[in-house]
């Protein structure tokens, strides 16, 4: 679906910082939304944490550069990082293209995804507030 | 409320829009890098009507600027543009300007949207009586044109020969049967022109609309993030991050402006000292191995902290990041290996002589195709 031109993906976790979490069997998968990306316009730089390291629940696990911006990347669920998109070290640009497909960020093993869950966001609650944002 | 350009119209249609200097200006029209490239390998246009144009004109108006600025205004010829400082008694600089000499006693100055009033207050406390200083702001806009294209982009709009007219050289001539002055100069470190287009007000911007929009079918709109990362890799500074009331021509690596034999200007008691003692800090480029150096980021090497980051960015043809920044002068000759504290990583970089690019293959000095 589409909500003033940024594209949301249904099934995804989303948070209000604009992340999403796409839950793949006993693993997540973690990205920044559309919104996000056309936001900061040309991402040219994206810093991860690395393979092993512990990221937690709305804490910042990195970031996303554009020419002009710097945009910290919160986590949507706490975890272990299982995989990093490699690509993104060449092609930051994916981040733009393809935001909920090529450009994912990290891959990790949630530790508490059930209670965490909540706190974020289906597809039609995370349109709502975008729609809330556009209509400030 | 913010205040509007005269082509502000056209950047809601077609930009993001952000807030500068109290202005709503354009961002962004495509990507900030698809600007940026299309200035360094074609042609891009920038509205620049923010910054102030003031004009200077009476019997005493060369005596005037003569007293404000540590560059000789006599020996500039008529037709001339000229990049100067605006110095406190300190020697700080409230604002970097370019002159334009448009008749022996008729000047036109341009400055910073940011330092426009602080500018004006400082020009008006010294005027002699006699002197007429008239802000043009709201009655002209200025476009700049930039990039190795943009001599053919612009040259139909006008019956100037533009290939006659030589880098930081101006005339009064006609764009689109208006009245206009343009320049050979910019901010890009591109050949390029700005253009100051008379009658051209917010109720009845007609020219600048219209010149606006003949130049953008062969030039590519550029906003703010474009104009700030070329200028960047051009290692041009911007006052309010990289220079201001704090720095000296010195610490500020402009001493070049100052011409040698010239006295009784403001600001020269202290610069003498300046000079005597050499900055303890100056501004400098750096390049990054990895990350993006931003604003306030720290500069160390191996005995600590050296200086910090004025301003900086990613180049988007070097495809790494680069910056201005301030570090101690014993520590600022170039090709010094530094550290900068990126958040919470330290990433090596290079003090670099600007511009960042290859000056044979980009910017306004590479060879012209024959």
């Amino acid at each position: 679906m589409e909500v003033h031109g940024y594209q949301i993906v249904e099934g995804l976790l989303y948070t209000k910082e604009h992340e999403w979490a796409k839950p793949e069997g006993q693993l997540v998968k973690i990205g920044v939304t559309d919104y996000a990306a056309k936001t900061l316009n040309d991402v040219v730089f994206v810093t991860l944490p690395k393979v092993d390291a512990k990221v937690e629940q709305s804490k910042s696990m990195g970031t996303v550069e554009s020419i002009k911006a710097v945009s910290e990347v919160y986590s949507p669920v706490s975890g272990t990082v299982t995989k990093v998109n490699g690509a993104l070290d060449t092609h930051p640009e994916l981040v733009n293209s393809s935001p909920y497909g090529d450009g994912w960020l990290v891959e990790v093993t949630p530790s508490n995804l059930t209670a965490e869950r909540k706190d974020l966001l289906d597809a039609k609650g995370y349109a709502e507030y975008l729609g809330s944002l556009m209509s400030k | 409320m913010l205040r509007k350009t005269q082509l502000y119209d056209y950047h809601r249609a077609h930009a993001k829009l952000t807030e500068f200097a109290g202005y709503d200006m354009p961002l962004w029209y495509t990507t900030t890098s698809e600007e940026h490239m299309a200035v360094r390998n074609a042609s891009g246009i920038f509205d620049v009507s923010h910054m102030a144009r003031f004009e200077v004109t009476g019997g005493q108006s060369t005596e005037f600027l003569e007293g404000l600025v540590p560059t000789a205004v006599q020996s500039q010829q008529q037709g001339k543009a000229f990049y100067t400082l605006l110095l406190n008694d300190h020697g700080g600089i409230i604002d970097d300007l370019i002159i334009v000499r448009l008749q022996s006693d008729r000047y036109m100055v341009v400055v910073n949207a940011a330092n426009a009033q602080a500018d004006k207050k400082h020009m008006l406390d010294h005027a002699p009586s006699g002197l007429q200083l008239v802000d043009r702001t709201e009655e002209t806009a200025m476009i700049a044109v930039q990039g190795p294209a943009a001599q053919s982009s612009l040259q139909p709009l006008t019956d100037l020969d533009l290939s006659q007219l030589k880098r930081f050289r101006s005339a009064e001539t006609k764009v689109l049967g208006e009245d206009a002055i343009v320049s050979r100069t910019g901010y890009t470190g591109e050949d390029g022109f700005e253009v100051i287009l008379y009658n051209a007000t917010m109720e009845n911007p007609g020219g600048a609309l219209k010149t606006w929009g003949k130049l953008a079918l062969s030039s590519t709109p550029c906003g703010l993030g474009a104009r700030d990362s070329l200028r960047l890799e051009a290692g041009l500074p911007l006052h309010g991050s990289d220079i201001d009331q704090n720095t000296d021509p010195y610490q500020a690596d402009l001493s070049w402006v100052i011409t040698a034999e010239k006295g009784g200007y403001i600001g020269e008691g202290a610069l003498s000292t300046y000079k005597e003692h050499g900055p303890t800090f100056i501004r400098r480029g750096l390049v990054m191995d990895s990350g993006i150096p931003r604003h306030g980021f720290e500069v160390v090497d191996e005995s600590g902290p050296i200086g910090e980051v004025t301003s900086g960015t990613f180049s988007p043809l070097l495809r790494k990041g680069v910056a201005l920044c301030k570090v101690k002068r014993e520590r600022s000759a170039y090709g010094t290996e530094v550290g900068v504290l990126v958040r919470d990583s330290r990433q090596r970089a290079a003090i670099t002589k600007p511009p960042f690019y290859a000056e044979s293959l980009y910017g306004w000095k590479r060879q012209k195709g024959n």
